[in-house]
């Protein structure tokens, strides 16, 4: 049988009318204001059980924490600590589950689909990503501060205690130790750009930001000889010790890298994440 | 209003959808038929930006999609009522819209309102909602921030037949008002219910478009359901008349349009009960044109999604 021909009421080619189709009159609707985009992106991270039990978890830890450090303090006659050692150890904590927040809120729009909607309501794909990146960033930020908050408390209740201490703090401990925790989430960040997937953004962040760094890197750095000439430049922390003249001794004596190490540890693991994966997201369609 | 111009997209060497061009229009219901894979899931991506073309534009309101500012106040869109966090309650889904959107949340319970999901069911995850839960969550969503324009994947799909008939009322009364809609589906009765217009899609290409009756008549006359007092008469005069006719059921079926059968009719005096195009002819028109597009053997319900 042939097939009926195609309508001429509904084929521009055959009815030029249709060339008046009404329009859409945009001109009075305002873009979604990117402020508005970042205060949905944080709700986003937080309105899942995911999300409200890695931040629940994280306060619990960082207030155990503190706690088991005041009750060593009562039996240790000796004990010291200094408000540097609380930001380094509350940090470390934070740093422990919280990636997995920004990680989660690049890899579920793909994992949980939702980008379908994500990304329909916003078809400007890159002011999604730095929305959720501002807000990874918030989320870093008022994590931080909430360290310090229960360091700063700590601090007190071992002076209380009868602890000797000292209310100075290193300012440039502090620096580097806000620096290399913003670090851990932007490069959680990128690993999840590029990688689209949860469990594997997961994986691959903690293998970098955990396993290599305390089982791998300190094992080649001392055990190799070309150690001490490569580990700084692929490992963060050991980057933060060259540029500040911190590195650890080694027989060879120990090389002066300068500001070297610390550029190129953020290229392998922030930029060049984040530049993948931002031409993934770009281009990748949504199904 | 959707203007769909030789639109192209491929897979490497599989053509999703090939040159398509059609026009959705403010004030209609326009369906787009077809069967699974045969594109029209991919079109409508393409529509709202979600995937690019390989060749053609696609614009609504004559705008290309990216290029509406907060789209979702202009275009209703619903492409899988299932592509929401599973964890979330479907009040956090539309309020999380909302927000985007810049809406009041008031309008949230307004839309949970108008497609009958109620507050206890509001403040369950989306995981424990039906298929039929979802889909009205998703039209509350796409009809969220008042659009001019909705673009539904699949809607009816799940819906029970009371939720079809919703649905219809929805989207007749939402167009009624002056809005396009263009729904999708593998299922003909569903369309063909709602639908004004009808774009039948097969293997990525357009087969046939246009009103139900204009694409029956596309066919060259169908068959005719007829029925009358007088059953004999009326055999007699038909088959006088130099029609084919079978019986079916109480009545005849005869190889003629319905006015030529009340023709025979009229000139005998016969009293008709009943007269209509014989049923099938719009699904055996649908089967007939994207048969070789089908995956399997052919069945008018298409294939389970």
């Amino acid at each position: 049988m042939t097939a009926p021909a195609v309508n001429p009421a509904v084929d521009p080619a055959v009815n030029p009318a249709l060339d008046r189709l009404p329009s859409i009159d945009v001109s009075s609707t305002q873009q979604v204001p990117f402020g508005r985009l970042v205060s949905v992106e944080l709700r986003k991270m937080t309105d899942t059980r995911a999300g409200r039990w890695l931040l629940a978890i994280t306060l619990g830890v960082l207030i155990v924490a503190a706690g088991i450090v005041v009750i060593i303090s009562l039996f240790d006659e000796q004990f010291s600590m200094t408000l540097s050692d609380w930001q380094s150890m509350l940090t470390f904590l934070t740093t422990l589950l919280l990636p997995t927040l920004a990680i989660m809120s690049v890899t579920q729009e793909w994992s949980q689909r939702t980008g379908l909607v994500t990304f329909a309501l916003e078809p400007h794909r890159l002011r999604v990503i730095l929305a959720k990146l501002a807000a990874v960033t918030l989320l870093a930020l008022i994590t931080l501060a909430l360290a310090a908050v229960i360091g700063v408390a700590g601090h007190a209740l071992l002076a209380a205690t009868g602890v000797d201490i000292s209310w100075t703090a290193d300012g440039k401990d502090l620096a580097w130790t806000l620096y290399l925790q913003m670090v851990y989430f932007l490069m959680a960040f990128g690993l999840a750009m590029a990688i689209l997937n949860t469990p594997g953004s997961i994986v691959a962040y903690y293998v970098v930001a955990l396993i290599l760094p305390n089982i791998v890197y300190g094992a080649v750095y001392f055990l190799l000889s070309w150690g001490p000439d490569v580990v700084p430049w692929v490992d963060l922390g050991f980057a933060v010790a060259a540029f500040r003249g911190e590195l650890p001794p080694v027989p060879s004596g120990t090389p002066d890298l300068g500001v070297g190490p610390v550029l190129s540890t953020l290229t392998i693991w922030v930029v060049l994440p984040m530049a993948i994966g931002l031409r993934r997201i770009l281009r990748t369609e949504l199904k | 209003m959707i203007r769909v111009m030789s639109l192209t997209k491929r897979y490497g060497d599989f053509t999703a959808v090939d040159d398509v061009t059609f026009t959705c229009r403010p004030g209609r219901v326009t369906g787009f038929l077809g069967p699974n894979g045969a594109g029209k899931t991919t079109t409508m991506r393409v529509m709202t930006g979600l995937t690019p073309a390989d060749a053609g534009e696609v614009t609504i309101g004559g705008h290309h999609y990216r290029d509406i500012p907060n789209p979702g106040r202009h275009v209703g869109v619903l492409l899988d009522a299932s592509a929401q966090h599973a964890g979330r309650t479907g009040r956090e889904i539309l309020a999380l819209g909302a927000k985007l959107m810049g809406l009041p949340m008031s309008r949230v319970d307004e839309m949970l309102a108008l497609v009958s999901l109620s507050d206890a069911e509001s403040k369950r995850r989306l995981r424990n909602y039906s298929l039929g839960m979802r889909q009205r969550l998703g039209i509350a969503h796409a009809l969220l921030g008042d659009p001019s324009v909705l673009i539904l994947d699949e809607p009816a799909n799940g819906l029970d037949p009371a939720g079809i008939r919703w649905m219809r009322g929805l989207l007749k009364d939402y167009s009624e008002r002056g809005g396009t809609v263009l729904l999708s589906s593998h299922l003909l009765n569903e369309v063909e219910l709602v639908a004004d217009e009808m774009i039948l899609i097969g293997r990525g290409k357009i087969v046939a478009s246009g009103t139900k009756q204009e694409l029956l008549a596309g066919r060259g006359g169908g068959s005719t359901h007829v029925m009358a007092l007088d059953i004999a008469s009326l055999s007699t005069a038909l088959t006088a008349a130099g029609l084919e006719i079978s019986p079916a059921g109480d009545g005849l079926r005869v190889e003629a349009d319905p006015v030529a059968v009340g023709k025979v009719a009229a000139a005998k005096q016969l009293v008709l009960t009943d007269l209509r195009p014989a049923e099938g002819g719009l699904e055996n028109l649908f089967l007939d044109l994207t048969a070789d597009t089908q995956r399997e053997s052919v069945t008018p319900e298409g294939v389970a999604v």
